[in-house]
């Protein structure tokens, strides 16, 4: 199993390895927005605190989006990364 | 008296905590400053209100720092010159280090002062201010901490490596001046994100401040103690140098406008303590928040703790702005990407010329892609000034590129100012000893000051080593002076034992592969940790490029099998070994070799092989010498839809036709299916096969007998009822009809009545169902519903964006009897259908085990929000400045299709609509698919759209009072006389429970807010297109046309967007780039019916009543679905708030 910490809204949740992060989203309420899910729009664009190494590894589609966009290396879209082990995640699609 | 050093050694030192709150508390007053045009100027207290400070020193020594920092966080000459005080540097830092000293001497313990240092106001890696000037505002401020006596300088909240370097070199400059040695120590600053303010990481600062020789390295300011966990643990274990650690108390939390930190002292001592035991920290204090008290607090939970010596190791990196790149790369080589350099490359040297430096950084990015671990740089060009092309092209490097750079150069000047302008640590190329050591010793010397690792080539006074025994004698030399005299790590010296071409067949070089291949191996063997590099592709200089990339190849691959560490290489043209016909890769070999015997030439052998064909060539005549069949096969392959014809017509006679169909063609289309399976080929390119399927098939029916039979069986097509989203099914259609199966396609918004009607005047062996909305998800199971009222049971296929496999198999297989088969795409549903006709077993699930949910939450730490009187998410910040529009009602815009295009997102239309996407390609293969294919493609469809009116874009939008209700939103006429119509919305069920509503101004605020409006569409000889391109059986073109037509309908909406912010005067926030631009960088929020954060469509109706929408030629269907095709609405909020949000 899994721990995903969603910052935002200090949110626990364990999952089986593997999971994909929109599913363990969708199933705890974690406030993350998904507009694609193809990794092409951005809406659900995370900061991983924590356990970047636990993440799925980018796809080429991915990896050159987040590059175009010119974001920090601990960035990834949401819909694209599946969980290998314990992770934190902040949501960037929130204006405080 | 105990010295700095002597404590650092045996305990933790205790610092003390923030200043300017400090300060703050005393409210200085304008007088206390000596007049208006100098309040602020913290440093100026030192001289005007000097008992103030000595009160704050007092007080942090007496809760028990062992040392403060003096008041000079902003002492230098471009703080202080923009109070006009530039001139007074000195002097104030000399005040400031005998304030603190004064006090520091009142106390029985040793107590110390450490001069501070602070960052300015001014970026230099961004270009704020020039090296030059920020070096000379340093050295000012060194000159005086050091005169006044502080016992070790403070480089502190660092952001910027560039900063770093140069304030670094000025404390060391003012130390040779004045003959004092103090200690140096930096601290940079950790932003939340993780890196510094400018990206980097902190393994880039470690490798870059290490080459620099300080005694402390470690962390202020930017979050609290526990944010900085991360940092500390890479830097506990590998930066060799002291560590400190200065916190703020807490994260800021903003009060009424104040920044707030939260931590008291007890929680902040504690934090710190067990920092300080975790990461063995060397010194400890508080920075912003932090008070006496904090202090005190610290200084009972240390107690007076002994320190405990770490081991770090240090991996010999490079180093760029935003990244460390170990220089033993594993796998090796370090591929050093040799395109940026201006001798190698004509088009980096005509782009140059031209100063595009766009184009040059083009150069730069494609090898970033390509998997270059580093650039090597060089502007040497006959007759242009190289020190300025170094500066300019550089600066723009510096910032763009995220990987380290390789100074190319020999000359010193410009190796100086490309060291001044790369703000990491490079790796200069190159040392020799062509004419003596003087140069080199020049160079080596800026390596050392600036921070950079050194190639050094196998050169020296007799000139270029061309024998191992040669090279292995310059090496000893280059190690001698370098790691020996010069004291550098042995792994940041690179030796380049040289590479000559063996293409020119001159004698003398036959044989210099293998002596350099040979001095790689002996390089390794005898000096222990010294790197080496080649300039791989030298080797093959003058040859075709097909040979060379061979050639390169096997240079490459036996030089990493004798220990290369780094090779110069264009990364594009690797080519696998294994990839090389073994005729080639011997030919090669034996070159590099020089396997020379009686009557045979490897490098004869070379240039018959790559002598005068193309690889092109070579590949047409490759099909020429085919079967007829596998003509076909191949035609099916490449998509050649006119040569397939022909070939056709030459099988027909050799081969039965039904042979023809049955075998050769469909099993080409299996290859397809399976290639796009296996994310080797591309959904535009399997298009062009089917449409060469659909052309070799009707050129052979003809010659099918009367009773031939070649369909493997029959399926109904359908969008489902209220869903006018044809493309999913229509691309359905296409791969099943040309794999072997009759289609019936019903077309959209068919209701369940429609489909059964078909299949019972017909019947299928599977009916497919398709729709694109989520409330088509619901029709589908409603759909089986009634069918298995029936009593049918025809295996059914669902697809569609919004559907789910976990759905399909649970929600809708268990209300019908038959199977209920999830396609994700196309080629799923035909291996459903071939294993339905064929009686293969369908792969369907198992039931999925009852009971224990997957998926746990262990803590829900946030509540719910709760909802204001006014029924709306207290989350929304109220009361804000309301936007004027220009004018109030409805206005129609006016835009070509050309200004359509320049808001066009070409990643989503390449990448997602038109499925360009890399699956399994290797990246090399991807970009050349991209560059070839999808962006001409793309060109050549924009010139098509712009010279033909296929498109004709119009465009309402409008302003209009509003005033929020709850979840609704009542509109008014412009005249704000009456409430024309009423938006409702749904509301979050927990979280921050977002309704967009909550974005606009309440009823009982008794203000009227604004709502923009916008409505645009292409027209309907677009939608008439499509249709008519999928009736042609141009399949391609059909794909291609309508995801640019979807995308072209987002930019105008996008654009309109634009014009919105503009005239509601909120674009300040607009991002400059288009890629941001697209993913909200802005102001506010656009919400379209239909998306997470208002599902139901039917918002479309008063939008088009309120906008007029018919005058622009757009209708309303009775599902809510706007006429024609490509068409959007949307309104938009203006607060800053308003993002996407789901329901």
């Amino acid at each position: 199993m899994a721990k995903v910490h969603f910052l935002t809204e200090d949110l626990l949740v364990e999952a089986p390895l593997g999971t994909s992060l929109p599913d363990i989203a969708d199933a705890s309420g974690a406030d993350i927005t998904f507009g694609c899910r193809s990794g092409s729009c951005g809406t659900c664009r995370v900061r991983v605190a924590m356990g970047l190494e636990h993440c799925s590894s980018m796809t080429a589609e991915e990896r050159d989006f987040l590059s175009q966009l010119g974001v920090p290396s601990d960035q990834r879209l949401a819909c694209q990364v599946s969980v290998q082990g314990d992770i934190a995640v902040e949501y960037l699609g929130i204006e405080p | 008296m105990t010295t700095l050093a002597a404590h650092l050694k045996e305990r933790v030192l205790l610092l003390d905590g923030g200043m300017g709150t400090q300060i703050l508390a005393r409210k200085p007053t304008v007088d206390d400053f000596g007049g208006a045009r100098l309040e602020g100027c913290m440093e100026l207290l030192n001289e005007r209100r000097p008992q103030w400070i000595r009160d704050i020193h007092g007080a942090y020594f007496a809760a028990g720092a062992d040392a403060v920092e003096t008041n000079t966080f902003g002492c230098n000459q471009v703080v202080l010159g923009e109070f006009g005080l530039a001139h007074r540097v000195e002097d104030l830092n000399i005040q400031a280090v005998q304030l603190a000293r004064e006090v520091a001497r009142s106390f029985d313990q040793a107590k110390f002062v450490i001069g501070s240092v602070g960052p300015g106001t001014k970026l230099v890696t961004l270009g704020h201010i020039s090296h030059g000037d920020l070096y000379s505002s340093y050295f000012a401020q060194m000159i005086g901490l050091l005169k006044g006596g502080a016992d070790a300088i403070l480089i502190e909240t660092s952001q910027d490596l560039g900063q770093i370097k140069i304030a670094v070199r000025a404390a060391k400059a003012a130390m040779a001046e004045l003959r004092i040695e103090r200690p140096l120590w930096v601290q940079v600053t950790v932003e939340t994100s993780g890196t510094l303010l400018l990206g980097t990481e902190i393994a880039s600062v470690i490798s870059t401040v290490e080459m620099l020789d300080v005694d402390v390295l470690g962390l202020n300011c930017g979050t609290g103690p526990d944010e900085m966990h991360a940092a500390l643990a890479v830097l506990a274990e590998t930066s060799p140098f002291e560590l400190s650690c200065l916190p703020n108390a807490g994260l800021p939390v903003n009060v009424d406008g104040k920044l707030v930190y939260n931590l008291g002292p007890e929680v902040f001592a504690e934090k710190v303590a067990h920092a300080a035991k975790e990461f063995n920290l060397n010194i400890v204090g508080g920075c912003c928040g932090t008070t006496p008290d904090h202090i005190r607090a610290l200084r009972s939970k240390l107690g007076h703790w002994s320190v405990t010596h770490r081991s770090p190791s240090l991996d010999r990196a490079a180093t760029s702005l935003y990244q460390a790149v170990s220089l033993r790369q594993e796998p090796r080589p370090l591929i050093v990407g040799e395109r940026t350099n201006a001798n190698g490359s004509k088009l980096f040297r005509d782009l140059l010329a031209k100063e595009d430096y766009d184009g040059l950084l083009s150069i730069a990015k494609e090898q970033q892609r390509e998997g270059a671990h580093m650039l090597d740089v060089c502007v040497a060009y006959v007759g242009r000034n190289e020190v300025r092309d170094a500066e300019e092209l550089l600066k723009r490097l510096a910032t763009q590129i995220t990987l380290p750079l390789m100074i190319d150069s020999t000359e010193v000047p410009v190796i100086e100012r490309a060291l001044q302008v790369a703000p990491g640590k490079c790796v200069v190329n190159s040392i020799n000893f062509e004419d003596g050591e003087t140069k080199a010793l020049k160079i080596l010397s800026l390596c050392r000051e600036y921070g950079a690792a050194v190639v050094g080539l196998t050169i020296d006074e007799q000139g270029m080593a061309k024998t191992k025994e040669h090279k292995l004698a310059v090496a000893q030399r280059l190690v001698d002076l370098v790691v020996g005299e010069y004291g550098f790590n042995p792994s940041d010296l690179i030796i380049d034992p040289l590479t000559f071409t063996l293409g020119s067949g001159d004698e003398s070089f036959r044989h210099s592969a293998v002596e350099t291949l040979a001095a790689i191996s002996a390089i390794k063997e005898r000096f222990h940790g010294v790197l080496t590099m080649l300039g791989v592709s030298n080797v093959s200089f003058g040859l075709k490029p097909a040979a060379r990339h061979v050639i390169n190849a096997m240079m490459l691959y036996h030089g990493v099998q004798a220990g290369l560490d780094l090779a110069i290489f264009n990364s594009s043209k690797v080519i696998p070994v294994a990839r090389i016909p073994e005729d080639q890769r011997k030919a090669a070999e034996d070159l590099i070799f020089d396997r020379r015997v009686d009557g045979y030439d490897p490098l004869k052998v070379v240039l018959d092989l790559f002598g005068s064909t193309s690889a092109a060539r070579a590949s047409e005549d490759e099909v020429a010498r085919l079967s007829p069949a596998d003509r076909l096969h191949r035609d099916i392959l490449d998509g050649e839809k006119q040569r397939i014809l022909t070939d056709v017509d030459e099988a027909l006679k050799h081969h039965d036709p039904l042979h023809l169909i049955n075998e050769v063609l469909l099993g080409a289309m299996k290859v397809v299916g399976d290639r796009f399976g296996a994310g080797e080929m591309q959904l535009p390119f399997v298009l062009e096969s089917a449409e060469a399927m659909k052309a070799a098939i009707k050129r052979v029916e003809p010659h099918l007998p009367k009773d031939a039979s070649t369909t493997k069986g029959r399926a109904i097509l359908a969008t489902v009822r209220g869903d006018v989203h044809d493309i999913g099914k229509n691309l359905v259609e296409i791969i099943l009809s040309n794999n072997g199966f009759e289609v019936e396609n019903l077309g959209i918004k068919q209701p369940v009545e429609a489909i059964l009607a078909a299949h019972e005047k017909h019947p299928a062996d599977a009916i497919g169902m398709s729709g694109l909305l989520v409330k088509s998800t619901v029709i589908m199971r409603e759909n089986l519903l009634q069918m298995a009222e029936r009593g049918l049971k025809v295996p059914v296929l669902l697809g569609g964006a919004a559907l789910t496999r976990d759905y399909v198999e649970s929600e809708c297989q268990s209300v019908y009897a038959g199977p209920v088969l999830y396609s994700v795409d196309a080629f799923e549903g035909l291996k459903h259908l071939n294993a339905i006709t064929s009686g293969e077993p369908l792969n369907r699930p198992a039931a999925s085990a009852p009971g224990i949910p997957a998926i746990t939450v262990l803590r829900r730490g946030t509540g719910v929000t709760e909802l204001s009187s006014d029924g709306q998410s207290s989350w929304a910040r109220r009361g804000l400045a309301i936007p004027e529009p220009p004018f109030w009602g409805v206005r129609e815009a006016n835009h070509s299709v050309e200004e359509l295009f320049q808001y066009l997102d070409s990643f989503v239309v390449i990448r997602n609509r038109w499925s360009f996407t890399q699956g399994q390609l290797p990246d090399g293969a991807f970009e050349k698919i991209l560059h070839e294919k999808a962006e001409p493609l793309l060109a050549k469809w924009k010139e098509k759209l712009l010279s033909e009116s296929l498109l004709k874009p119009r465009a309402l939008y409008g302003y209009f009072p509003v005033k929020a209700d709850g979840d609704a939103l009542k509109i008014f006429d412009p005249a704000r006389s009456q409430v024309i119509d009423t938006l409702r919305f749904p509301r979050q069920k927990d979280g921050r429970r977002l309704c967009i509503a909550d974005f606009f101004e309440p009823e009982s605020s008794g203000k009227f807010d604004v709502l923009p409006l916008q409505l645009v569409t292409l027209g309907s000889e677009a939608a008439e297109n499509t249709a008519r391109l999928y009736q042609a059986n141009n399949y391609a073109d059909y794909f291609y046309f309508h995801g640019l037509a979807t995308e072209l309908t987002e930019a105008y909406a996008e654009l309109i967007h634009g014009r919105i912010r503009r005239e509601l005067g909120i674009h300040g926030k607009d991002a400059k780039e288009l890629r941001q631009l697209f993913s909200q960088g802005y102001q506010g929020s656009r919400y379209s019916f239909g998306y997470p954060a208002c599902p139901e469509l039917e918002g479309n109706g008063p939008i088009h009543a309120i906008l007029g929408g018919a005058s622009i030629g757009v209708e309303i269907s009775e599902t809510w679905q706007m006429v024609p095709e490509y068409t959007t609405s949307a309104l938009v909020a203006w607060h800053p708030q308003a993002r996407y949000f789901a329901v």
